[in-house]
C-alpha cells in the first residue's frame, strides 16, 4: 500500500531566516525535511533550494560508529559536500565547539547520544551551510549544550545561512524562529509567523504552554 | 507529494547554485555528480580500510597474508595430490588468483555496501552509488599491497614475464574494475529490496571461480568445441586473467609434463590482437551492464531511505 507522507506542501522560506516546522508524530516533519535534502525525492513535484543544504537529522551528519570523532568530522563534511581543504580549515572550530575533550579520538560507538548530538549539531554548524536543516538534533544535548546553540543559529542566520528547525520544544521554536509551518497528516495546518502559529497550535492539540513537556522537550 | 518553490528574497551568494531535488535524474547527471564528488569517493575508501583492520592484531599484514594461504592450499590440493602439471605452480597461481580476489571480494563488499552504511545514505544526500564504488576502490588497495608479494617472489627467483604484454596489464585491469563496479552498483542496489542477494551471490562467485582458469590452465577447455564451450568463453573475467598470465607467468607450454607424452599446451598462441580482442569483450560486458546498472540504481535510490 502507497501511503502519501506528503501532499500538496507548498511554502517558501527566505534566505537568512529562522523556520520552524511543528506537528505530532508522524506528521511528516522528518519526511519533508529528507525531501528538501534530496534524501527521499517526491514523487511528485519539486523542491526547489538555493545553495547547500545540510540535514542534521536524528543526531548525525552520516557518522560511522566505528570511527573516531576526529575521523567522522572529516566524514562528516565530505558526505555533506565540502572538499576537504575547508573541512580541514574549520577543524578546530568544531572540535572547540563540541567541547568533547579527548573523547573526540575514541570511536563513536562509545558515544552517549548527548555526545553524539553535540557532535552533529558542530559538525553542521561550522562547516559553512547554506540551508541547515536541524530535525530534533538538540533535543539530546544537555541545557548547558543548548543554550551555546541557540546564539550559534543565530549567528549562523546573520550570515545569511537559512535554518529550518523541527521541534517539538515549541517554546525553542517561539524564541528562534521567524515563521512557522504547521503540518498535520502530510498536509499543511497552518503557514505564519512563528508566534501565531504555535499558538494556533496549541490551541488547538489543548497543550497546556507552561507544560514541562512542552517545554524541555526541545 | 509535495509542491514547493522558494523564491528568495535576498540574492543567492553563488548565482547558478539554483538546485532542484526532483523524481529523477538522468544517467549523465548522475555521473556528472559523481565526479563532483570524488573526494568523498576517496576518503569513503580510506574509512573502508580503517575500519577494515581497525580492531584486528595483524592488520593489513592479512591483506598479504591471505593470498598466501591460498597459495599453499591449492599447491596442495594440486599439485601434490592431483599433479596438475603446471610448472611453477605459485607463479601460475597467483598471476591468476590476485586478479580473481580483486573481483570477488570487490563485488562481495559493493553488493553489501548501501545497506552496510544505511546509517549515511538515510541522513545525507550524495550520489550513493559511490558507497560500491568505495568498496572496490578498498580492494584495489589491497589488490596492490598483495601484487607487491607477487613481484617480491617474480625478483627472488628471477622470473622471466614477458615484457612486450605488460602493457595489456593496465588495460585489463581498467576492464576488471568496469565489470566489477558495473555488477557491484547493479546488486547493491537489489541487496536493498532483497537481502539473500549477499548469500546468494557468495554461493554464485564459489561456482564462478571454478569456471574461471585461475588453478586450471586455460587450454584445459580452451581446446574444446562445442556450446559449452563458448559460454565459458563469455565469462568477462576469463579474458582479463589470461592477460595476466600470459603477461606475467609467460610460458605458454608444459615441455615436460609429470607423467611423461608430448607437450602440453598451457595458454593459447594467439597474437597480441588475439588478447586484445577478447578483453574487448570484458569491455563490452562492462559497458553493458553499467548502463543497465546505472538505471536500476537510479531508479530504486529514490526509495534507499525509506526500505533500509
Amino acid at each position: 500500500m502507497m501511503v502519501d507522507a506528503l501532499r500538496g506542501v507548498s511554502f517558501a522560506v527566505e534566505a537568512g531566516s529562522v523556520y520552524g516546522v511543528i506537528g505530532r508524530n508522524g506528521a511528516g516533519k522528518t519526511t519533508l525535511f529528507r525531501t528538501i535534502a534530496g534524501i527521499l525525492p517526491p514523487s511528485e513535484g519539486r523542491v526547489t533550494v538555493w545553495g547547500r543544504v545540510t540535514p542534521l537529522l536524528s543526531l548525525g551528519v552520516g557518522f560511522n560508529r566505528e570511527l573516531t570523532g576526529r575521523e567522522n568530522i572529516l566524514l562528516g563534511g565530505l558526505a555533506a559536500g565540502l572538499d576537504e581543504e575547508t573541512v580541514y580549515e574549520h577543524f578546530a572550530e568544531v572540535e572547540e565547539f563540541a567541547g568533547l575533550g579527548e573523547a573526540i579520538e575514541f570511536p563513536m560507538r562509545t558515544y552517549s547520544s548527548g555526545m553524539f548530538g553535540r557532535l552533529g549539531f558542530s559538525v553542521a554548524a561550522h562547516l559553512n551551510p547554506d540551508i541547515l536543516l536541524i530535525d530534533e538534533a538538540l533535543s539530546a544535548g544537555d541545557a548547558a549544550f543548548r543554550r551555546k546553540c541557540m546564539p550559534k543559529i543565530v549567528e549562523l542566520c546573520e550570515r545569511d545561512c537559512t535554518v529550518m528547525i523541527v521541534s517539538h520544544g515549541l517554546e525553542f521554536v517561539k524564541q528562534l524562529a521567524d515563521r512557522c509551518l504547521w503540518i498535520d497528516r502530510g498536509e499543511v495546518v497552518s503557514e505564519g509567523p512563528a508566534g501565531d502559529v504555535v499558538n494556533e497550535y496549541l490551541a488547538a492539540d489543548s497543550i497546556d504552554p507552561t507544560s514541562a513537556v512542552a517545554l524541555e522537550d526541545v | 507529494m509535495t509542491h514547493m518553490s522558494a523564491p528568495p528574497s535576498r540574492v543567492p551568494r553563488a548565482p547558478g547554485e539554483a538546485h532542484v531535488v526532483r523524481p529523477s535524474m538522468s544517467a549523465r547527471e548522475r555521473l556528472a555528480r559523481i565526479i563532483q564528488r570524488r573526494e568523498l569517493l576517496v576518503g569513503m575508501v580510506r574509512n573502508e580500510l580503517k575500519i577494515k583492520y581497525k580492531n584486528s592484531v595483524l592488520g593489513f599484514a592479512w591483506s598479504l597474508l591471505n593470498p598466501l594461504l591460498y597459495l599453499v592450499v591449492f599447491y596442495v590440493a594440486f599439485t601434490i595430490i592431483l599433479g596438475s602439471g603446471i610448472p611453477a605452480f605459485p607463479i601460475w597461481l597467483l598471476s591468476g588468483l590476485l586478479v580473481w580476489n580483486l573481483f570477488s571480494t570487490g563485488l562481495g563488499a559493493a553488493t553489501g555496501s548501501v545497506v552496510a552504511n544505511s546509517g549515511l545514505v538515510k541522513k545525507v544526500s550524495f550520489p550513493r552509488e559511490i558507497l560500491p564504488l568505495a568498496s572496490v576502490g578498498s580492494m584495489l588497495v589491497h589488490f596492490f599491497l598483495q601484487s607487491l608479494v607477487l613481484f617480491v617472489v617474480l625478483a627472488a627467483v628471477r622470473w622471466h614475464v614477458a615484457w612486450a604484454y605488460i602493457p595489456l596489464i593496465p588495460l585489463a585491469l581498467i576492464a576488471l574494475l568496469l565489470v566489477t563496479s558495473a555488477l557491484g552498483i547493479l546488486l547493491s542496489a537489489i541487496n536493498v529490496y532483497l537481502r539473500d542477494t549477499s548469500h546468494f551471490l557468495e554461493l554464485a562467485l564459489l561456482a564462478w571461480f571454478w569456471v574461471t582458469p585461475v588453478v586450471y590452465y586455460f587450454q584445459l577447455v580452451g581446446h574444446r568445441h562445442g556450446w559449452s564451450k563458448y559460454l565459458w568463453l563469455a565469462n568477462p573475467v576469463t579474458p582479463i586473467v589470461l592477460i595476466f598470465q600470459r603477461a606475467i607467468y609467460a610460458k605458454l607450454t608444459n615441455p615436460h609434463p609429470a607423467g611423461g607424452g608430448p607437450p602440453i599446451q598451457l595458454l593459447p598462441h594467439w597474437p597480441y590482437w588475439g588478447f586484445l580482442a577478447y578483453l574487448g569483450w570484458s569491455f563490452a560486458f562492462g559497458l553493458v551492464t553499467l548502463t543497465i546498472a546505472v538505471r536500476v540504481f537510479g531508479r530504486s535510490e529514490a526509495n534507499f531511505a525509506e526500505e533500509l
